[in-house]
């Protein structure tokens, strides 16, 4: 209780510091005159009395301290006073605070650019309550480590039902369709999201319109026609319109009534979409552009994202304990569809890495890298304090020996060091702003709306500010404790106050060779990588790039069926490839690199391959096309041949696989002739007619992957890109195939127009330039900051030795060899980091591969180039650093330098 | 240097406490001259005080809420802060009295003369 009242009292005193402050006064008079008064009727005359009360007083100025210090919440208190004056220090000296400044900005702003982009891409949390408690639950083989995690319908009603670690479980899948506002016009390419009933109120949203989905709602499938719209598609389409609900929208040309309206801030459960519309899950079959599929009762059609909320007190690994018991039952009660299929529960963070491995693990190096950076500036920090420690040793002394406490100065040091760091972190959020701009750059083309956002928001500033903090504590707390350690009699005493403590430069020694190495490391890295993607970019794609336009048509979105859309692409072909600067016109299902409309995997069973335990078919990714596409997109046949129009539905089926696969399946064999089956092992006979170049399929730095290539006639699809070759300008195409497509079906939705250059371009060029462009950044700050850190050594270190130097020149010694000592002591250095750093660029190299499969460059080889390339960087770099401190020593007039001190 | 002095203060804050209660308990509200005044008086001047480290006591004990303060007219009409003990003062002053009695018993104990039994057991 007393402790509490004290706190209190101490609380309350913060607020009423200036009447406290003079009630002090007042009592201290008052008490002052009293005791003279005393006096002199004791027979003193009055000033003889007032200097004795002033006596028997004892000091006001210290009493009045301690008062203080107990009188008010004393660490606030006392930190308002420090900051106020640290601010003083630092207008002391704004060489050196504005050096600290500066390098800490640069460390601090590294860092939150990286982190702006580890938080777009993997760490901001899903938009809903307590996110933490949400997990994903899904259906993995043992030999399925990556990807998604996802579900078959039935296996989600098993597990939502069975299941008692969830507070709920919700199911959704994503679903592209027509969307129009009213029944003429033409239907727009929107996606949105089918959610099971419970989706809203198990993430706990409020529709901020309207309601959300009834229970009822998720019980017969196709019944229930109701809609949710998207915040910003609500606000974009809609203008806001509060009176929506009720209004009937077309999906796919099927009539939808709206009910809600989504919040604001809530896009969905994916992290990059943001979602137009939400659907009753029981719409997916009517909603499905393959009608062959029946999703809502088929166990292995597995493409349900399933998020359970964990009730309160569980944990992840009863969880999954409970999830292994569940898919056991499963296996056993459905062997055919759920035969080695587990069900796995990952944390969202874990789940988004799985999903993207290599983006996780670009973004673990390049933290590791601005993690790097801030140590160079941190280094520095502490070096320039460590230089200004004898300058402000005398000061200590003093504030120690007059009774300041060791951890109030150290607390007082702190604080500065805090300041510095604050103020650097301040400026570090327009370095992080500049890295924001710079990934904004690679937004993905894709027509809907899917996008990384890369954002300097408050998670950012958080982040800057606790980096900053950690960094005051990193290069200010050694420094802080040092100096307060420090013999006050010798340090009083001493005619120069920097003369005891050779040790301490030492110490910056090490620092700066620590910093010279850590620096060569990150423009090694900073080499490979630009170098490397350089090199990638020189060999390119494997596939041509230039004068090709493509568009994308989805005829399913208006209700056409297979063979009406069939007819409409054979037809949109033929009339395109009449239209005058057209020298050539493909259909394919997907093109390489594409966002939205990228290749999606074919289930095959080569045959005569022994599979592994537990797999029964592989699914390399695949595309079905016509028999232009080799052709057009410059992908030379390696063996056999490509398609022909004889391979039509009813002609044997045939197949082009790439050399990746058949290596894979038919190792040092000819692969034409050899057959696989497609979708399963029960599934029709394909033959192997033509074996293609192995180009690149999602990504620049994929490594080589199997591709198979199946003739579009034989394998029809609800959705095609039209690819046409230009002899002139590819964007000139544009309006005239839209008249050609208009004069087939006017109703036809057009998507994704687009030139391959552009695509390429956004999709490969640019982030390969951000990427190789940011980490360049990182390591043209940590030479810079190195090069600030080493010429700050040299410099003091001279003008420490100042009288030294002079002696020697009046003894005889020329400027040349002074120059020449105190280059060297430089030199010492940096050539000591540079080797050091080189050795552990060797090894980064290696560490290198794990970021980018088969290295920067995709030839496995290490760059041996970049060696030689940055040592000679570094050690110019360096050699300048120390040249000018090494000129301005051998400039000193020996008899001034004498006299001096 | 900084820590010897800080032991001192404490031993005499300790002390300084007992003393303020008992003088507030006999003499009922006073100002801190009187405070110290008083104290002096009744030590005879034995008792040394440095009569400005009485303030950061008193503040303590405000904080405490062992006394309270409160701003009066002194004899001469000048404005002066009065203390006056609380009843968690009573307590405390209570407590240290009988504290202080049993710590000065056994030191008197120990410095009276030495116990026949005990000094055979020596060596």
């Amino acid at each position: 209780v007393s402790r509490r009242s004290v706190l209190a009292a101490r609380i309350r005193a913060l607020f009423l510091r200036n009447r406290l402050e003079r009630e002090l006064d007042d009592e201290i008079r008052f008490h002052l005159e009293m005791q003279a008064d005393d006096n002199i009727r004791a027979g003193m005359d009055p000033r003889q009395a007032n200097q004795a009360a002033a006596r028997s007083f004892g000091g006001v100025a210290t009493m009045k301290e301690t008062y203080r210090e107990r009188q008010a919440f004393h660490p606030i208190d006392t930190v308002a006073q420090d900051v106020r004056y640290g601010w003083r220090m630092m207008r002391k000296s704004p060489g050196f605070s504005t050096i600290a400044v500066l390098s800490l900005a640069i460390g601090i702003g590294a860092n939150t650019a990286v982190f702006s982009a580890a938080d777009a891409q993997l760490l901001r949390p899903l938009p809903v309550p307590r996110p933490g408690d949400v997990l994903t639950v899904g259906s993995t083989s043992p030999l399925e480590r990556f990807g998604n995690l996802r579900a078959s319908y039935p296996d989600y009603v098993d597990v939502r039902d069975r299941s008692t670690s969830f507070e709920g479980l919700v199911a959704f899948t994503n679903a592209v369709v027509g969307f129009a506002s009213d029944p003429d016009s033409v239907p727009k390419l929107k996606i949105g999201t089918l959610v099971s009933a419970n989706f809203f109120p198990v993430m706990g949203v409020e529709p901020e319109v309207g309601r959300a989905f009834r229970p009822e709602e998720d019980h017969v499938p196709g019944r229930d026609t109701v809609l949710m719209l998207g915040h910003d598609f609500w606000e974009q389409q809609f203008g806001g319109d509060r009176s929506i609900v009720g209004r009937t929208v077309r999906l796919n040309g099927i009539a939808f009534t709206v009910v809600g309206v989504a919040p604001a801030g809530f896009t969905g459960l994916d992290q990059f979409t943001r979602y137009d519309f939400y659907a009753p899950l029981m719409m997916w079959p009517r909603l499905m552009t393959d009608p062959g599929i029946r999703p809502l009762d088929t166990r292995d059609f597995r493409n349900l994202d399933v998020r359970g909320r964990l009730k309160p007190g569980v944990t992840l690994s009863q969880t999954q304990t409970e999830l292994s018991v569940i898919a056991t039952d499963l296996e056993r009660a459905y062997p055919n569809t759920n035969r080695n299929r587990r069900l796995a529960v990952r944390t969202e963070l874990q789940n988004r890495i799985a999903q993207n491995p290599p983006t996780a693990a670009l973004l673990a190096m390049l933290t590791l890298l601005a993690g790097a950076v801030l140590f160079v500036a941190c280094a520095n920090v502490a070096g320039l304090l460590t230089s200004r420690a004898p300058v402000r040793a005398r000061e200590i002394a003093v504030r120690l020996a007059i009774g300041a406490g060791r951890r109030r100065v150290i607390r007082q040091l702190i604080t500065e060091s805090t300041l510095i760091a604050v103020i650097g972190g301040v400026l570090g959020l327009g370095v992080g702003y500049a890295g924001v701009t710079l990934f904004r750059q690679t937004q993905l083309p894709a027509d809907l709306p899917i996008t990384v956002s890369y954002e300097l928001d408050r998670r950012a500033m958080v982040v800057s500010l606790l980096v900053a903090l950690a960094s005051a504590v990193l290069f200010g707390l050694a420094p802080a404790i040092r100096s307060t350690r420090a013999d006050l009699t010798a340090v009083m005493k001493a005619t120069d106050p920097a003369s005891y403590g050779w040790r301490r430069r030492w110490g910056r020694a090490w620092l700066v060779g620590g910093q010279v190495a850590v620096s060569v490391v990150l423009l090694a890295v900073a080499t490979f990588t630009y170098r490397g993607f350089q090199q990638r970019l020189r060999s390119g794609p494997g596939y041509r790039t230039d004068h090709l336009l493509m568009m994308s048509f989805n005829p399913s979105l208006v209700r056409d069926t297979l063979p009406q859309a069939q007819q409409f692409f054979e037809q949109v072909a033929e009339r395109a490839r009449r239209v005058p600067g057209v020298t050539s016109v493909t259909l394919v299902s997907a093109v390489p690199m594409g966002v939205d409309y990228g290749f999606s995997p074919v289930t095959i069973v080569p045959e005569g391959f022994q599979f592994p335990a537990g797999t029964e078919s592989a699914a390399p990714l695949g595309a079905m096309a016509d028999e232009h596409y080799f052709d057009t997109l410059g992908l030379s046949m390696l063996k056999g041949r490509g398609f022909l129009v004889t391979d039509s539905a009813d002609a044997p089926k045939v197949a082009v696989v790439n050399q990746q696969l058949a290596q894979h399946y038919w190792p040092a064999q000819d692969p034409i002739g050899k057959r696989f089956r497609v979708n399963d092992s029960r599934g029709p006979w394909v033959e192997i007619v033509g074996l293609a170049k192995t180009s690149k399929y999602t990504f620049i730095m994929e490594p080589p992957q199997d591709f198979v290539y199946l003739p579009f006639r034989q394998r029809p699809q609800p959705r095609m890109i039209l690819l046409a070759e230009s002899a002139g300008d590819p964007s000139a195409l544009v309006p005239p195939l839209r008249e050609v497509v208009r004069g087939i079906d006017a109703n036809q939705p057009i998507s994704n127009v687009r030139t391959m250059e552009d695509l390429y371009r956004m999709r490969t060029v640019l982030i390969l330039n951000v990427v190789s462009g940011l980490i360049a950044a990182l390591g043209i700050m940590g030479l810079g900051l190195a090069i600030v850190g080493l010429y700050g050594l040299v410099a003091y270190a001279a003008s420490r030795r100042t009288k030294e130097i002079g002696i020697r020149m009046a003894i005889g010694a020329g400027r040349r060899d002074v120059l020449r000592m105190v280059l060297r002591q430089g030199l010492v250095l940096a050539l000591g980091g540079l080797g050091v750093g080189l050795l552990a660029s060797a090894g980064v190299a290696r560490a290198l591969d794990t970021v980018f499969p088969g290295g920067p460059g995709g030839d496995g080889r290490t760059d041996v180039v970049a060696f030689p390339l940055v040592a000679a960087t570094v050690l110019a770099a360096t050699l300048l650093a120390a040249y000018f401190p090494a000129r301005r020593a051998s400039r000193v007039n020996p008899t001034e330098a004498l006299r001096y001190e | 240097m900084d820590n010897r002095r800080a032991e001192k203060t404490d031993v005499l804050q300790g002390t300084l406490i007992l003393l303020v209660l008992r003088t507030l308990e006999a003499l009922g509200p006073l100002h801190g001259y009187g405070i110290a005044r008083r104290i002096e008086q009744i030590s005879q001047d034995l008792l040394h005080l440095n009569q400005g480290t009485l303030y950061p006591a008193l503040l303590r004990m405000e904080q405490e809420q062992w006394i309270t303060g409160k701003w009066g007219a002194s004899e001469k009409h000048r404005k002066a802060k009065f203390y006056s003990l609380t009843a968690a003062g009573r307590k405390q002053l209570a407590k240290e009295t009988g504290d202080w009695q049993r710590i000065s018993s056994t030191i008197e104990r120990f410095l009276g003369p030495i116990p026949e039994g005990l000094r055979e057991e020596l060596p």
